[in-house]
C-alpha cells in the first residue's frame, strides 16, 4: 500500500514540476491574470461586470469573486483540457513510458498519478489566478476585500470543472482514438453539450433536477443562484450595460443551498468514475497500441484526410514555391510558408474556403472564424522545428541562424496574408480604417505567434492564450473598442490600432531578443 | 534464469516481429545481434512486458511472466532503444522519480547510482542540458537502481561518441557479474569484448546462439583476405559479402567472407565481424548453427 502511494506520490511531483517549469506556464498565467483584468470593465465606461435589473453590482469581493471565478472556470473548462491533454502521450514520446511500464507500477496507479497532476495542476493555476484576482480587487475594488467570500466564489465555481477536465483528459488520452485531435475536438462538444444542458435546464427555471448533477461547469448553479438570491430573471455577467441613473446593488456572492449539497456533491465526485474506464482502455505503453498515440505515419483518421488533399496541395505549393528559388532570404520565407501547406494539406482546403466564404457571408460575422483558423494554423510555424528536431539544421543554412526570428516571422506574415487574402480584399470597401485594423490584427497575431514560438516552442501556448482572448473580444460584441484588435465589429480607432501593433512590436522584440540570449548560451 | 519457448510477435498487418524464437541463458552478457528490422527490439520488448507474445512463454526462474508479469518487473532493469528524458527534471529529481516506481526509497540509493555512472557533478543540473552520453548514463543509472537480476538494454550506444561507447561497455561487462544483462545491437564491437554469449536474429528468427569462440570457429576457413585494384574494388562490392575495405598504395585490401573464394585471396583468421557477416548471408534461417 505504502510503495503504491509512493508510486501515485512520484508520478504527480514529476507532472508539477515538468509542468510549472515551462515558460509557457508563466506566460499563459500572465496572460489569464491579464485578461481578468480587461474580462472587468470600468463604470466608467457605461459598462459593469455584473448587471441586475439595469443595476450594476458594486465590485466587491462577491462579486469580482463570481466575476474571476466564473472566467476561471470558463479557462479550466475551454482550455484547461488542452493545456493538460499530453500527460501520459509526453511520456509515450519520451519513451519514459515504457521504462514505467518495465517496473512493478500498476497501471492504475500510474492512470491516478496523472489524474491526480491534472488536478494538482489546475488547481495551483485557479489559485494563483484567485490570488492575482484578489490583487486586483485591492486596486479596482469598491469595497474592502473580504477573502473568505472570494475564496467561497472559486470553491463553489471550479473544483468540479476541475475534477471533471482532469478525469476526462485521462481518460480520452488512454483510448487510442481519443488520444489525438479527434479527442481535443470531442472534449470540444462534450463541454458545450453538458454547458448547454445545464443551462438551458436552469434557463427554464430548472423542471429537469438531473442534470443538476452533470452541473460540472459550475454554471447552472451560478444561475440558479443568482436568480434565487437577486429575486429576478434579469441579470448578465461579463461587461453589460448598465443604467447609470440606477443605483448599485451589493451583490453578496453566491452560497451553497440545502437543495444544491447532493449535486454539487455528485458534479464532484462523478467524474472519478472516468478513471476505472480509463484503466479499461490504458495502453501500458505497449509499443503496438501506441503508434497511434504518438501520431506515425498516416494511419490517424486525419493522417489520412490530410493525404486525400495532397495532391492538390501540392500543386498550390509548387506555385507558392516560384518567387522562393534563387536562394535568398525571401525565398526562404516564401519556402517556410509553403511548408505548412506540405505537412497541413488541410490548410489548403482551409484557405479555399476562407476565400469562398470571404466573397458572400458578411464580414463581420466571419472575420471571428477565420481569426480562430489562422490562430490554429500559423501557431505551427514558430515551433516545427524545435518539436521535429530540425533546429541544428536550419541553424547552419547560412542568414537563417542570425535572423531566425525575422524568418519566422516573415513566413507566418505571408501566411495569414495569403489565408486572409479574401477578407482584407473586401474591407477595402469599408474604407482606410477598416483596412489597417485588419492589417494591425493580423500582424498582431503573427507576430504574437512568432514570439510565444520561440519563447515556448509549444504552440498551445500561442493557441490557448489567444482564443482566450479571442473569446472575450467576440463576446464583447465591439462595445468596447480597445478590444476590437482587428475591427471585427467596426469598433477599432486609430487608438486601437496603434496600441495592438505596439503589442505586437514588443512581442516581437522580447521573442528576438530571447533567441539572441539563447543562442549566445549555445 | 530466463526461458523462452517458441515465443512469436504477431502484429495487424500479418507480419511477424518475432517468430517461434527458443533460447535459454543463464546469467552473464548475451549479446543479441542483428540488422535493422531483425526483431531485436520486439524481442525485448516482450522479455522486459512491455508487449504480450502472440504465442509462447517466457519464464523467469520458472514463473510464466506472460501470466504473472510483476514476478519479473520488480527484478528488471530496462533501458528502451532512444531513451527520452524530461527537460525539466534535474538528474537526481529523475532518478528519483524511476526509483520510486520501481520500490526503492532510499535517497542515499540515488546518490550512489549517480556516482557509479559519473553523473553525481551535474546532480542538480536539468537534464535537458545533457549531452547524448550523459543521457544514457543515466539511463543506465535508472534501469540499475532497484539492483536487478536481469538488466535488458536496448541498442544504448546509438549515438554516442566512441569514449563514451567504451565507458558504456565498461559498465555493462561490471555489472555481468551474477546477473544477466541482455544488450541488443547491431554494432558488433558492442559486445565482441563483453559478451559471454551471442545471439543472432535475422527476419524474426534466431539464427544462432554460441559463445564467440564458437562463432569464430563456425566461420573458420570462410574468410578470405585480398588486395585489388580501385576498379575491380567498385565492382567486388556488389558480388561478394565484404567486411572491410582498407584503400593503401598498393591497392585496396579487403576482408570477405563466402563458402569458397571468388576471386585470387588466403584464407584469413575470423573476427566476430566477419562471423555476423557470414552468418547474416550464409547462415541457415532455419536451423541454429552451434
Amino acid at each position: 500500500m505504502i510503495a503504491s502511494l509512493l508510486r501515485v506520490r512520484a508520478i504527480v511531483g514529476a507532472d508539477f514540476r515538468i509542468r510549472f517549469r515551462r515558460v509557457s506556464t508563466v506566460i499563459v498565467f500572465l496572460l489569464l491574470s491579464a485578461f481578468a483584468y480587461v474580462w472587468i470593465p470600468a463604470p466608467s465606461t457605461g459598462r459593469a461586470l455584473i448587471q441586475i435589473n439595469g443595476q450594476r453590482a458594486i465590485y466587491n469581493s462577491g462579486a469580482i469573486g463570481l466575476g474571476t471565478g466564473s472566467l476561471g472556470m470558463i479557462f479550466v473548462g475551454l482550455f484547461g483540457y488542452y493545456v493538460i491533454s499530453n500527460a501520459i502521450r509526453r511520456d509515450v514520446i519520451t519513451r519514459c513510458g515504457v521504462v514505467a511500464a518495465s517496473t512493478p507500477m500498476r497501471s492504475g496507479e500510474y492512470l491516478l498519478g496523472k489524474f491526480l497532476g491534472n488536478l494538482a495542476f489546475l488547481a495551483t493555476f485557479v489559485c494563483g489566478f484567485m490570488l492575482s484576482s484578489m490583487v486586483m480587487l485591492a486596486v479596482r475594488g469598491e469595497a474592502r476585500i473580504e477573502p473568505l467570500v472570494f475564496i467561497e466564489q472559486y470553491l463553489l465555481l471550479t473544483p468540479s470543472a476541475i475534477v471533471f477536465v482532469s478525469a476526462l483528459a485521462v481518460l480520452f488520452e488512454s483510448i487510442p482514438w481519443l488520444a489525438g485531435k479527434l479527442g481535443d475536438v470531442v472534449y470540444f462538444f462534450v463541454w458545450m453539450t453538458v454547458v448547454g444542458l445545464v443551462v438551458g435546464n436552469e434557463a427554464s427555471h430548472g423542471s429537469i433536477h438531473w442534470t443538476r448533477c452533470l452541473d460540472f461547469t459550475g454554471f447552472g448553479f451560478m444561475i440558479d443562484q443568482m436568480q434565487r438570491t437577486l429575486q429576478t430573471h434579469s441579470i448578465s455577467i461579463g461587461a453589460s450595460d448598465f443604467d447609470p441613473t440606477k443605483a448599485p446593488i451589493l451583490f453578496p456572492g453566491l452560497s451553497l443551498t440545502r437543495e444544491w449539497v447532493l449535486p454539487r456533491l455528485i458534479s464532484l465526485l462523478s467524474p472519478l468514475t472516468l478513471l476505472p474506464i480509463a484503466a479499461l482502455f490504458f495502453h501500458r505503453f505497449d509499443p503496438v497500441r501506441t503508434r497511434r498515440v504518438s501520431g506515425k505515419g498516416s494511419r490517424n483518421w486525419i493522417g489520412r484526410i490530410q493525404n486525400l488533399f495532397k495532391p492538390l496541395s501540392r500543386r498550390a505549393v509548387a506555385f507558392i514555391m516560384i518567387p522562393s528559388r534563387g536562394g535568398s532570404f525571401v525565398g526562404a520565407i516564401w519556402t517556410d510558408a509553403a511548408l505548412t501547406f506540405t505537412l497541413f494539406p488541410l490548410v489548403f482546403v482551409a484557405f479555399v474556403a476562407i476565400t469562398v466564404v470571404s466573397l458572400f457571408a458578411p464580414l463581420a460575422a466571419i472575420l471571428p472564424i477565420v481569426f480562430a483558423v489562422l490562430a490554429l494554423i500559423v501557431s505551427d510555424v514558430a515551433t516545427r522545428d524545435a518539436r521535429a528536431g530540425t533546429t541544428g539544421s536550419v541553424r547552419s543554412i547560412s542568414r537563417l541562424r542570425e535572423n531566425y526570428v525575422w524568418w519566422k516571422l516573415g513566413s507566418t506574415c505571408l501566411l495569414s496574408f495569403l489565408l486572409c487574402a479574401a477578407p482584407l480584399i473586401r474591407t477595402v470597401v469599408h474604407g482606410s480604417l477598416a483596412l489597417a485594423a485588419l492589417i494591425c490584427g493580423i500582424l498582431f497575431v503573427a507576430s504574437t505567434a512568432t514570439a510565444l514560438g520561440v519563447t515556448t516552442s509549444n504552440p498551445k501556448t500561442f493557441i490557448v492564450g489567444f482564443l482566450t482572448f479571442w473569446y472575450v473580444v467576440v463576446n464583447d460584441h465591439g462595445m468596447n473598442p480597445m478590444l476590437d484588435f482587428a475591427g471585427f465589429d467596426g469598433g477599432a480607432s486609430g487608438t486601437t490600432i496603434a496600441v495592438y501593433g505596439s503589442i505586437g512590436v514588443l512581442a516581437i522584440g522580447a521573442g528576438q531578443l530571447f533567441y539572441r540570449v539563447r543562442l549566445a548560451r549555445t | 534464469m530466463l526461458t523462452i519457448e517458441n515465443v512469436s510477435k504477431k502484429f495487424r498487418a500479418g507480419n511477424y516481429g518475432v517468430r517461434d524464437l527458443s533460447l535459454e541463458v543463464k546469467s552473464g552478457v548475451i549479446g543479441l545481434l542483428g540488422p535493422n528490422g531483425a526483431g531485436k527490439t520486439t524481442l525485448m520488448q516482450m522479455i522486459a512486458t512491455i508487449t504480450r507474445p502472440t504465442s509462447g512463454r517466457i519464464l523467469f526462474h520458472g514463473v510464466d511472466v506472460t501470466k504473472r508479469p510483476n514476478e519479473l518487473r520488480r527484478k528488471l532493469g530496462y533501458l528502451p532503444q532512444d531513451f527520452g528524458v524530461y527537460d525539466n527534471l534535474t538528474a537526481t529529481e529523475f532518478l528519483s522519480y524511476f526509483a520510486a516506481l520501481k520500490g526503492v526509497r532510499s535517497k542515499q540509493r540515488v546518490m550512489e547510482m549517480l556516482e557509479s555512472v559519473n553523473l553525481h557533478g551535474v546532480a542538480n543540473r536539468t537534464v535537458g542540458g545533457f549531452s547524448g552520453g550523459m543521457k544514457q548514463r543515466l539511463g543506465i543509472a535508472q534501469a540499475l537502481i532497484n539492483d536487478p537480476e536481469l538488466v535488458i538494454v536496448d541498442e544504448p550506444t546509438a549515438g554516442l561518441d566512441p569514449e563514451e561507447r567504451v565507458r558504456f561497455r565498461n559498465v555493462l561487462s561490471e555489472i555481468g557479474f551474477g546477473k544477466l544483462v541482455i544488450l541488443s545491437t547491431h554494432i558488433v564491437s558492442d559486445v565482441e569484448s563483453i559478451a559471454t554469449e551471442i545471439a543472432v536474429m535475422k527476419n524474426g528468427a534466431l539464427l544462432t546462439m554460441a559463445t564467440p569462440e564458437t562463432m569464430l570457429r563456425v566461420c573458420e576457413g570462410h574468410v578470405w583476405q585480398a588486395v585489388v585494384a580501385s576498379e575491380q574494388f567498385d565492382q567486388l562490392r556488389t558480388t561478394l559479402k565484404i567486411s572491410s575495405a582498407v584503400r593503401k598504395p598498393d591497392g585496396v585490401h579487403i576482408r570477405f567472407v563466402g563458402p569458397s573464394p571468388e576471386i585470387a585471396a588466403t584464407a584469413a583468421e575470423p573476427e566476430l565481424e566477419d562471423a555476423f557477416l557470414y552468418l547474416m548471408n550464409f547462415g541457415p534461417t532455419d536451423q541454429p548453427v552451434v
